[in-house]
């Protein structure tokens, strides 16, 4: 299992890293526009909506001719401060292995606390206890797991009042103690650059941007003067610039346009998905 | 006349009767799925991709599916909508690149008739004859010619019953043993009732052709609430062809409530049943 957690760590990062190029969630909902995308080589599940019985016909359909499917977690609150709970651990793993993922991911945030469901991915204070907290937990799901595991730091509209770390320390602390790779949202780290007034490419700076295992691309909307990473808005071009700069600091090996809802035309999809690749330099999938 | 004095029924003996009823019986059912089985194969089509919505609406679901398949896809188009008397009406152009069955509806919609109409209005009537011909032509759908040739077998079946019932009378009458009588009526009444009224409206090539649609277009299900803006009219067309009204509903729930559509699921079994005639429409 080591061996394998190494091959996979080496497959995703690193100079002879498998790159994936251009991907996109696979959703129920668009699952027969994913299908017919000619180029695909790499989509994200939600993992809490695969049974762990197996993977719908469509998505296995898409695993047996070759299209790596990452099981993308959102249930695990990693960031919580009692441990992951057993069972959605064990069905995590077992998703990443029904599907034979390359790597699976979660979120550095805490979705439940004294046993309360908050219903929404809920940010972390940047505090040494709660980087404690959550390598604690990627510890126990990296146990279970057989493949390298990726972390998402989540948008925030605050930061906590006690922050011991700034954004790029709390990831790279929590990324060198547990060897897990980043899953970076370049769409969150515009929203959170904007709202705070900040500089998208100081952040990028001071990242580990070499263990980034892939990249989130998502469009959002501007609401009374905040910007939402709403998933269900076209993706803007700043978002796209910013795709553009990192790639020219160092080309992660994925990107994945993620799109939960509010489904537009086909033909605007493909441009989405065409736009990431073109500002990526990857192959258009379309 | 028996070992006990009594004269057969019909100066038949009993088993002498049974074996000739049972035998007639066995050839004309055996005929009967033999005959099915001949002109009931049809042909398959080369190219799944030809086949339109409407055409795949009518051999799951007959006229009505057919027609609100065809109302499906020019709702999903904005060309059609209902007014606060539950009445279509137009709201856009035809679509381009439209079946017949869509343009007579169209039209149908212009004259604001109700959704359970639409199966009865001429120019839709002229349309689903032509789609159902274009089906027979493709083998996808048995001929007329061959359907009523097919109930010739349980005619005559259902007439030997008749016959077996009347010989039942005049045993009873007699007080003679007719357990093995009842039993065959029992078994070849249904039978032939069945095979009389469960005609099937599509070839044996369509129920495949379906099944293989089905697979196909899966990722159209109302189970998986297709994102019918992305899969576009086409799409939100095979959607209701394949998958029902239901489809229609999880299109446009509004529309479909307003038009008094009946919510229906096509369940997949691929319909036997007698014709396609309207039917399922709450409207009207």
């Amino acid at each position: 299992m080591r061996r394998r957690l190494r091959r996979g760590l080496r497959r995703m990062t690193g100079d002879g890293a498998t790159t994936y190029g251009v991907g996109i969630g696979w959703r129920p909902e668009i699952s027969g526009f994913v299908a017919d995308l000619p180029g695909l080589r790499f989509v994200e599940v939600i993992a809490e909506s695969v049974a762990s019985t197996g993977p719908p016909p469509a998505l296995a359909e898409l695993r047996d001719r070759g299209v790596a499917v990452v099981p993308h977690g959102v249930r695990l609150s990693l960031g919580g401060a009692e441990p992951v709970e057993p069972d959605r651990v064990r069905h995590f793993a077992q998703v990443a292995r029904l599907l034979d993922a390359p790597l699976a991911s979660e979120h550095i945030a805490f979705v439940r606390a004294g046993g309360v469901e908050a219903g929404h991915l809920l940010p972390l204070p940047r505090t040494r206890e709660a980087v404690d907290a959550v390598v604690a937990n990627v510890r126990r799901v990296q146990a279970e797991l057989t493949v390298p595991l990726a972390l998402e730091p989540i948008a925030a509209l605050f930061d906590w009042p006690d922050d011991e770390l700034d954004e790029a320390q709390f990831l790279t602390e929590i990324l060198d103690r547990t060897g897990a790779l980043l899953l970076l949202d370049i769409a969150n780290v515009y929203a959170n650059a904007r709202n705070r007034g900040s500089d998208p490419l100081a952040l990028l700076d001071r990242l580990p941007l070499d263990r980034i295992g892939y990249v989130h691309v998502a469009g959002g909307a501007a609401h009374d003067g905040i910007y939402h990473d709403t998933h269900t808005d076209p993706v803007p071009d700043a978002v796209l610039d910013l795709v553009t700069d990192l790639c020219a600091r160092h080309r992660p090996p994925a990107l994945l346009l993620e799109r939960d809802g509010h489904y537009p035309e086909a033909a605007a999809l493909r441009g989405e998905l065409d736009a990431i690749a073109e500002a990526s330099g990857y192959p258009a999938i379309t | 006349m028996d070992v006990l004095g009594q004269p057969d029924t019909w100066g038949i003996p009993g088993p002498t009767f049974l074996v000739f009823f049972l035998s007639t019986a066995a050839v004309l059912v055996v005929g009967t799925l033999v005959h099915r089985s001949v002109r009931f194969a049809g042909r398959t089509p080369s190219d799944l991709d030809h086949l339109h919505p409407v055409q795949v609406a009518w051999l799951n679901g007959g006229d009505s599916l057919a027609v609100y398949t065809a109302l499906g896809a020019l709702r999903a188009a904005g060309a059609v909508g209902t007014g606060a008397d539950r009445r279509l009406h137009r709201t856009g152009p035809l679509p381009t690149g439209a079946s017949r069955l869509e343009w007579a509806v169209h039209e149908a919609t212009g004259r604001r008739i109700r959704a359970g109409q639409l199966t009865g209005d001429g120019g839709v009537r002229t349309a689903l004859t032509d789609l159902r011909s274009g089906l027979e032509r493709d083998g996808l759908a048995p001929t007329a010619d061959a359907r009523l040739a097919a109930r010739t077998g349980p005619l005559l079946l259902l007439g030997l019953v008749a016959l077996g019932a009347v010989r039942l009378g005049a045993g009873l009458a007699a007080d003679r043993p007719v357990g093995f009588l009842v039993l065959a009526l029992a078994f070849l009444l249904p039978t032939s009732l069945v095979l009389l009224f469960m005609v099937p409206r599509q070839t044996r090539a369509a129920k495949t052709v379906l099944r293989q649609m089905r697979v196909r277009y899966q990722h159209l299900s109302p189970v998986n609430s297709p994102a019918y803006a992305t899969y576009g009219v086409a799409g939100a067309a095979m959607g209701v062809a394949i998958f029902g009204t239901a489809a229609l509903y999880d299109l446009d729930p509004a529309f479909a409530a307003q038009a008094e559509i009946q919510r229906t699921a096509a369940s997949g079994a691929g319909g036997s049943g007698d014709s396609g005639g309207g039917g399922d429409s709450g409207g009207g």
